[in-house]
């Protein structure tokens, strides 16, 4: 990871995370923010402990997480940033390079294990760990019973990591 | 807890969906298993890298690279 370029192919991944999910100008601020952490933490960066990516998406998620309740907590935004679901379609088109190329099969094969999920166990992870919800507010949100919420959420989340593990069988 | 739930419920620690009740166990649990506790957490953070990566790839704005570049050198500078 070099310091001298924060805003790496990593931006792509991170960025994809906060659109559609928030408005633009908030998304960039948060986005900028969480470049300027990884930026300033990179030193405490260790390979011992996963892939850069890994470690950057825990920094990402959890200054994202930071941001929501507390902008909840003023506006109780989380109603509308729940009906703003769509992911932007565009992705950012330019030259592949090889490294690029073995994420975008990595990419197609982990949406391929998510989207084999059954719908409410995909919305209970979505609610999880994109909007930091415990499992009593899914249970809240969803109406449905806190140990319904538990079972799909330890469901869903055994079928990735396996999935996870026979996708690096593969590639 | 058996290592079956410690694993079931490490999944859910990682994501930080535990309940504050289930996280005094679950500690416990950690400390039971130990080594064997604390690789199967770190293996579990794979999660993280896979669900940023189950998202549509989107390009942050040029305004935010030019700042943010600027913010970097200006920190270098000083």
């Amino acid at each position: 990871m070099t310091q001298d370029r924060p805003e790496n192919d990593y931006d792509n991944a991170l960025s994809g995370w906060f659109s559609g999910r928030s408005p633009v100008a908030e998304a960039d601020d948060l986005l900028q923010e969480i470049f300027m952490e990884i930026w300033n933490q990179a030193k405490n960066f260790s390979e011992q402990k996963g892939k850069p990516l890994g470690w950057m998406v825990t920094l990402a998620r959890r200054r994202a997480i930071d941001g929501l309740r507390k902008k909840q907590a003023y506006a109780r935004a989380e109603e509308r940033l729940q009906n703003e679901t769509e992911q932007q379609p565009d992705a950012w088109v330019h030259n592949a390079t090889e490294e690029e190329i073995v994420l975008g099969d990595t990419r197609v094969l982990i949406r391929k294990v998510i989207s084999s999920l059954p719908p409410a166990q995909q919305q209970a992870i979505d609610l999880a760990f994109f909007r930091g919800m415990s499992q009593r507010e899914i249970a809240a949100k969803t109406n449905t019973p806190l140990g319904t919420v538990k079972t799909r959420l330890e469901l869903g989340l055994k079928k990735i990591y396996d999935g996870l593990k026979d996708l690096k069988d593969e590639l | 807890m058996n290592f079956e739930q410690f694993q079931n419920q490490s999944r859910l620690y990682v994501i930080g969906a535990l309940e504050a009740e289930e996280l005094e166990e679950f500690e416990e649990a950690r400390k039971k298993f130990g080594k064997k506790a604390e690789d199967f957490i770190s293996k579990s953070y794979a999660l993280h890298e896979a669900f940023a990566l189950s998202l549509r790839p989107a390009k942050s704005s040029d305004a935010i690279k030019e700042r943010l570049m600027a913010m970097v050198k200006a920190k270098k500078q000083s």
